[in-house]
């Protein structure tokens, strides 16, 4: 069960693939990171996945299901939740406006949706309270907390972060890898790639390192962490 | 030798330099000699309309072909040239010979003053900007009939005799070989142009004007020279039109949207960006008018369909074919 | 010219009922124009043929097939909205799909030459001639010195309903927010499900839907022939420029302006230079506030 990555070969043109035969697996209930230097694919392994890229060869399977050729808004219905790079909020709508949107494949649905907000209320206090507010005029850190909120009213089993520490100061970065926890503590499935090698590597289970698009190193948390000064430095 | 080796080995001559000004010769020749031979004035008519609609064209290559300004008023602006120069020569007796200049002027002058005010505009806006200037002109021409007989129709002096050659409405040629030899300047300064360090600027502004301007590129002066330096080539041309047309009137045909509907599809089926394209999509477009002229309004919904299909299929219009027959 | 008119309240009034008429058809006019502009970023040129289409099916429901009129605008309405859905995926669609950064100023071509197309398929459909109605319904309303006909009072009405609902659609149905959403954030409303492809066949459905309400509605004024479209388009344009970039109730407003000051103007000069007016303003405000009369945002349009 998980997410599983197969010898994905993928790019943005034909001729310049930027992963040349990826593998992965992102454990049920677990959280994996993907480490590496610029330009090793790490953001373009998350796009393949959730669509946004097809792959040129490969597969990606989600709790047994291949789902490489689906598009991303079909991801959702699968169970796999997407947090973008960078600003993703809906500024000039409210904050419940920004979370209803977060249920839109349950839209229908009205019980299920309140529970859903109830039940993200619970969990962000602080969203409960700016509620009414337009999106855009949020702090930073509450911007990322509103997107991390919204990404868990569908209830995914799976969750990719792309770089959600990028742009915010230390202690807002702090207060979204607390978010993170809590998110992994709810047993929710996470891959995540995030340029904070220390942060991501703090809150991993297991941990892939690429380069130019390929698998390089592997393993669990702890061994990783061992070898981690060496892996940095190939890096440079 | 086998049948690909022959063929590349013509492929090479083809495209070999003196075929090529073989070519061009050719091309010349038939522009020179055709509508002489012919005699027909329908069809040195269709010639001038279609060297005139090319050579337009080609300055609206300019704009938006090599800097990505779109002038949606461009028939606004040919009516300045046309109505500088008739006016001039009906109110105050000015030689058509220097209307030709004066027309040319005044449109740079517009054009100077339009460029200024959509500095700040992107793409779009400058398209809707210069829509609305060119509407502005031709309306205050239509509403000022005291001065321009708007809509009555302003009548045109001929140009006068020059070398003996005599210019009467009735010699045709004249006024052809006068065009051909306006077009040929027109298009070997623009050819030069977009070759000299300003067509490289005009480029680099189309591509990515940030870019351009952090370079240190003064994106401003070179939009402005664009702009300005193709009004004053579409001035003169709309300055010959009146004195070739002999009538003018301020209808939307004539010069407003319509008009440049029709110059900016020659532009685009011809190819943006490659000045030489619009004349031959010009004769191409003329040629089909005419020959569909008995069906009407069929015409129209051609060139309303070759736009939408370039605009889909073909985005570099004629210039695709350019490698086979160049 | 006496000066003191300028300010004789008679004429104000007059000026202010007959620009509201005026103002509420460039709103409804424009609301479509704008809409399309603020959730897809497209200038549908072709508006004015949407609006064509229009009057030429009003004209055929009640004239030809002598149904009552309230079903003739519904059927504009309708006819177009799925039309409008129709051009969208098969032309715009297309073209976004191919075309790379510009395609935005590309579209705007493509709707020229879409405007070319329609135009003449019309004329050649239908003739030149003009195929109008005298009026929906009859007989005026005398308020003092002002005569205001049943039949502008109903289209104020009318032009004011829809817009309201309009507004409560964008702001209160869960497509109106997903609209919204794709305009704010296409790749985020994309991640949370919503098809970012049928939300703009959608939108452009509606802009056409709203521009064949127009010509249905206003039928006793702009008749149905080929070129009617003209007029509406360069008011509609003018509209979104002043009332700003997607701001479907600054272009209303700016409608409702714009009618007024045209009102104001049509007492004291002819016809012909309103259209001056029109184009010299539209110049003004791009000059002076690019971003719009009404717009909060200093859009970025250089």
């Amino acid at each position: 069960m998980g997410l599983e990555v197969k010898n994905i070969v993928a790019g943005y043109t034909r001729e310049v693939p930027i992963l040349n035969g990826v593998n992965l697996v992102a454990k049920d209930g677990q959280v994996t990171v993907i480490l590496g230097p610029n330009g090793a694919g790490k953001s373009t392994l998350l796009k393949t996945i959730y669509g946004y890229l097809t792959p040129q060869a490969g597969e990606v399977f989600h709790d047994g299901k291949r789902i490489e050729n689906l598009k991303p808004n079909q991801m959702l219905r699968e169970g796999i939740a997407y947090l973008l790079q960078g600003h993703s909020i809906f500024p000039r709508m409210t904050v419940e406006e920004n979370l209803e949107l977060g249920g839109w494949i349950m839209r229908d649905d009205e019980k299920r949706m309140k529970a859903a907000l109830q039940q993200v209320y619970e969990r962000f206090p602080r969203l409960k309270e700016k509620r009414s507010f337009l999106a855009g005029i949020l702090s930073g850190g509450e911007q990322r907390m509103l997107e991390i909120a919204r990404l868990t009213m569908t209830e995914p089993r799976t969750i990719l972060l792309d770089e959600p520490s990028v742009g915010l100061m230390p202690s807002l970065v702090d207060e979204v890898y607390e978010e993170i926890r809590k998110l992994k503590e709810a047993r929710y499935t996470i891959l995540m790639v995030d340029q904070n090698v220390r942060k991501s590597m703090s809150i991993a289970d297991y941990v892939y390192a690429l380069a130019l698009g390929e698998n390089r190193y592997e393993g669990p948390k702890a061994e990783m962490e061992q070898r981690l000064d060496d892996i940095v430095r190939e890096w440079i | 030798m086998t049948a690909v080796a022959v063929n590349s080995r013509a492929a090479d001559l083809w495209r070999s330099t003196p075929v090529r000004v073989l070519k061009v010769l050719f091309l010349i020749g038939l522009l020179i000699a055709v509508p002489p031979l012919i005699d027909s004035p329908y069809i040195t008519r269709i010639f001038v309309s279609a060297v005139m609609l090319g050579v337009l064209a080609a300055i609206f290559d300019l704009m938006i072909g090599y800097a990505g300004l779109i002038n949606f008023g461009y028939a606004g602006f040919t009516a300045v040239g046309a109505y500088t120069a008739a006016l001039g020569t009906f109110h105050y007796g000015v030689s058509p010979w220097a209307g030709l200049l004066t027309g040319g002027l005044a449109t740079a002058f517009i054009g100077l003053v339009t460029g200024v005010i959509s500095l700040r505009l992107r793409g779009l806006y400058v398209a809707l900007l210069t829509f609305f200037v060119g509407e502005a002109i031709r309306f205050s021409i239509s509403n000022a009939p005291e001065f321009t007989r708007g809509m009555l129709g302003l009548s045109v002096r001929p140009f006068p005799e020059l070398l003996g050659i005599d210019f009467g409405r009735g010699n045709l040629l004249a006024y052809y070989y006068l065009l051909l030899l306006l077009a040929a300047a027109i298009m070997l300064l623009l050819n030069w142009l977009v070759r000299s360090r300003y067509g490289l600027a005009f480029e680099a502004i189309r591509e990515d004007q940030l870019a351009t301007q952090s370079l240190g590129l003064n994106t401003t002066k070179y939009k402005l020279y664009n702009f300005t330096i193709a009004s004053f080539l579409a001035g003169v041309m709309g300055a010959f039109y009146a004195y070739y047309l002999g009538i003018l009137s301020p209808s939307p045909e004539e010069f407003g949207v319509y008009r440049t509907v029709e110059i900016l599809t020659i532009t685009y089926v011809g190819g943006r960006g490659t000045l030489w394209g619009s004349l031959f999509a010009a004769f191409l477009l003329i040629g089909l008018q005419e020959y569909f002229r008995s069906i009407g309004p069929w015409r129209l919904v051609i060139y309303g369909s070759l736009l939408i299909f370039v605009m889909l299929f073909a985005r570099r219009g004629l210039s695709s074919f350019k490698k086979y027959l160049w | 010219m006496d000066l003191s008119l300028l300010l004789d309240p008679y004429i104000l009034t007059e000026v202010l009922v007959q620009g509201s008429v005026r103002g509420a058809m460039y709103a409804l006019m424009a609301a479509g124009l704008s809409l399309i502009f603020g959730i897809m970023g497209v200038n549908n040129f072709s508006h004015g043929e949407l609006f064509m289409l229009g009057t030429y099916v009003m004209f055929f429901v009640t004239v030809i097939l002598g149904w009552p009129w309230p079903l003739g605008i519904a059927l504009a309405a309708a006819v177009l909205f799925f039309f409008g859905m129709f051009l969208e995926r098969t032309l715009i669609d297309t073209l976004r799909r191919k075309a790379g950064r510009d395609w935005v100023l590309d579209a705007f071509i493509l709707t020229i030459g879409m405007l070319v197309v329609m135009q003449n398929l019309a004329l050649i459909s239908f003739g030149s001639e003009r195929r109008g109605v005298t009026g929906l319904i009859s007989g005026v309303l005398v308020w003092g010195p002002v005569i205001v006909s049943y039949e502008r009072l109903m289209i104020l009405g009318v032009a004011s309903a829809v817009g309201l609902a309009l507004w409560a659609f964008i702001r209160f149905s869960s497509l109106g927010k997903a609209i919204r959403a794709a305009s704010q954030n296409p790749e985020a409303a994309q991640t949370l499900g919503i098809n970012i492809r049928s939300i703009y066949t959608i939108t452009f459905g509606i802009g056409a839907g709203l521009a064949g309400l127009a010509g249905g509605l206003l039928i006793s004024i702009y008749p149905a022939y080929p070129t009617v479209g003209f007029e509406p388009v360069i008011k509609s344009l003018a509209c979104v420029i002043l009332g700003g970039l997607g701001n479907v109730p600054g272009a209303i407003l700016a409608a409702m302006l714009l009618g007024i000051i045209e009102a104001y103007s049509a007492f004291f000069m002819s016809a012909g230079w309103q259209n001056v007016i029109t184009a010299g303003l539209v110049v003004l405000i791009l000059i002076v506030r690019p971003s719009g009369l009404f717009s909060s945002s200093k859009v970025e349009r250089a």
